[in-house]
């Protein structure tokens, strides 16, 4: 009977706003956040310091890809001819269809130049059959907003700076070490 | 008694019209205040795509109730399935005749008003086993019969608690039950007839926990199985229209009605209210409304928070305790008129009433636990024998 009453209270609390919350998401309506590790679709990146694409073209992507649902051509970069870029080849033409597109994300994986990501974009359902194929100004669109929203640094910068900041501790490791060991005298073999 | 003019009889069509349109607007806004309120109770949202806050709900639903096809099965008896649902809906509707929205909001007032509603409540179960018996359906008639058991037996404790208020009032007339509770409303002075009138209330409109003739899980709808469509929406219209006529009795009966508190001291205080000849009535319909959807809301919130009762507990409810303690209420009551006591001599009585068997409910309630523990007990006595030999 106590629990009875309890029970009773509880349901009046959650009728109470501030209380206890309705759990009902409006999902169409209010879009639900993904986590930062979210894989979605493939996405090209932006070089924002020279202002081309990190893609070359070079089609490693292309060649490992297990549902073969990108195509890709390469051409002479100009702004490499103007001596702005240090990229001699750039990306002339690009295409993924998203329908194909299984997200396993081993287009990232291989990619030498930073190029491809996984965005968060996932809700791009169409009515068409081949609705989803998506060109070079859409991905690297996709690429911009990625990049902006998730303070995006590329993977090959990060591992470098990782290797830096290794190699300096064992630097000062070592260095410590030998300093230590002259001072009692060497006899630590 | 003067002969019936053709204006006394158009009056009345009209009334019966004006009421008619009235309840109906009253059931959509309960429906959508259902949804919502029992959304909310359960963390959910309710109705929000139909209009602002779902507001067009109803409206939604009513459109798809019409426009559904309303089957007949082959077996069933054709008169008796058609009648059903007419016979559950007039008397849901009859009910509201003597009952006064406010003192002059009435369609036709009854000296005998409360006898009147007890007698068209009683009609209505028949409509329910007819409904059961006509859809030649065994669950349609086991719902049925579940009907006719439980509400004939509710209908006891009802009938024995207006009795006791009839006494109070002296008078079955609901204007003077209402005028009666002017200074202090009946809830204070006989809660434990509340408290019966509330319980039994549930049962006899079948709301949660008390719905066990409809019960999906056990009857697959009861005596509305085989209905669909406008006749199913029809059974679902008086069921609301019962709802709203039982929390309505509960507001007239024990709390007061249309009169608010500090009644007489506000219109003294506040020459202006009692000058305009408008404002008071429409006060009185409004703070009467404002606490028939009170009750309705707690209505709401018991459904929202218990499961359904099994048919076995809900009858030894009924006649173990439902029904002894309204012979009770109706004892303390004329013990306290007799002797003309002061009002809180019958609170006292009342309440006592309701912890000595609220007391024993919990014991009831609690001794499935305590056989267990008696029986754990035992086992560990004879573990502990073994061990010593």
């Amino acid at each position: 009977m106590l629990n009875s009453l309890k029970g009773m209270l509880l349901t009046l609390a959650s009728t109470i706003t501030g209380l206890r919350q309705p759990i009902t998401r409006q999902y169409p309506t209010v879009p639900t956040p993904v986590q930062s590790r979210f894989m979605g679709f493939p996405a090209l990146t932006w070089d924002d310091q020279v202002g081309e694409p990190y893609c070359t073209g070079c089609m490693v992507c292309i060649r490992n890809c297990p549902t073969q649902c990108m195509s890709a051509s390469m051409m002479d970069n100009p702004l490499n001819a103007e001596g702005q870029s240090s990229r001699r080849k750039i990306v002339d033409y690009f295409e993924i269809n998203l329908n194909r597109c299984i997200l396993c994300g081993i287009c990232v994986e291989v990619c030498n130049f930073d190029a491809i990501v996984m965005s968060h974009e996932h809700e791009m359902s169409t009515y068409e059959r081949n609705g989803d194929r998506v060109n070079l100004p859409s991905l690297l669109e996709i690429g911009k907003k990625h990049q902006r929203e998730t303070a995006w640094v590329p993977p090959t910068v990060l591992a470098k700076a990782r290797k830096d900041a290794e190699d300096a501790a064992k630097a000062a490791s070592e260095k410590e070490k030998a300093a230590a060991g002259a001072e009692t005298g060497g006899s630590a073999d | 008694m003067s002969p019936v003019s053709w204006s006394d009889v158009l009056g009345m069509v009209a009334g019966l019209l004006a009421m008619f349109s009235a309840l109906a607007v009253i059931v959509l806004s309960l429906t959508w205040l259902e949804r919502k309120y029992l959304g909310r109770l359960q963390l959910r949202l309710g109705p929000t795509r139909t209009g602002p806050m779902g507001l067009l709900q109803p409206v939604a639903d009513a459109v798809k109730l019409i426009l559904k096809e309303d089957i007949t099965p082959t077996s069933s008896d054709r008169v008796i399935f058609w009648a059903a649902p007419v016979i559950v809906v007039i008397s849901a509707f009859m009910i509201w005749v003597p009952i006064p929205g406010s003192e002059e909001l009435v369609l036709r007032n009854l000296e005998l008003g409360l006898f009147y509603i007890t007698a068209f409540a009683v009609i209505g179960i028949l409509g329910l086993v007819l409904a059961g018996w006509g859809s030649a359906n065994k669950y349609g008639v086991l719902g049925g019969l579940r009907a006719a058991a439980q509400l004939i037996s509710y209908e006891i404790p009802i009938i024995m608690v207006v009795v006791s208020v009839g006494m109070l009032a002296q008078s079955l007339d609901l204007r003077v039950i209402v005028a009666h509770q002017t200074q202090i409303p009946y809830a204070l002075i006989l809660p434990l007839g509340l408290v019966i009138f509330f319980i039994a209330g549930l049962a006899e409109v079948g709301r949660t926990p008390f719905d066990i003739y409809h019960a999906e899980s056990e009857v697959v709808g009861g005596p509305f199985v085989e209905y669909s469509g406008a006749h199913w929406s029809v059974f679902f219209l008086a069921e609301y229209i019962n709802t709203f006529a039982i929390a309505a009795l509960v507001t007239l009966l024990f709390l007061g009605g249309w009169s608010w508190p500090w009644q007489s001291a506000a219109l003294s205080w506040l020459p202006a209210l009692s000058g305009a000849a408008w404002l008071t009535p429409l006060l009185s319909v409004v703070w009467f409304l404002i606490k028939v959807y009170a009750v309705i809301l707690v209505v709401f919130w018991i459904r929202g928070t218990f499961p359904r009762l099994r048919i076995d507990q809900l009858m030894a409810f009924a006649w173990k305790v439902m029904v002894p303690l309204s012979f009770y209420s109706i004892v303390i009551t004329a013990i306290y008129l007799f002797y003309d006591w002061p009002a809180w001599t019958l609170t006292l009585m009342s309440l006592a009433g309701l912890v000595v068997v609220g007391y024993l409910v919990y014991r009831r309630m609690m001794a499935p636990a305590r056989r267990v523990a008696e029986v754990k007990a035992r086992q560990a006595d004879r573990l502990s024998a073994r061990r010593a030999d």
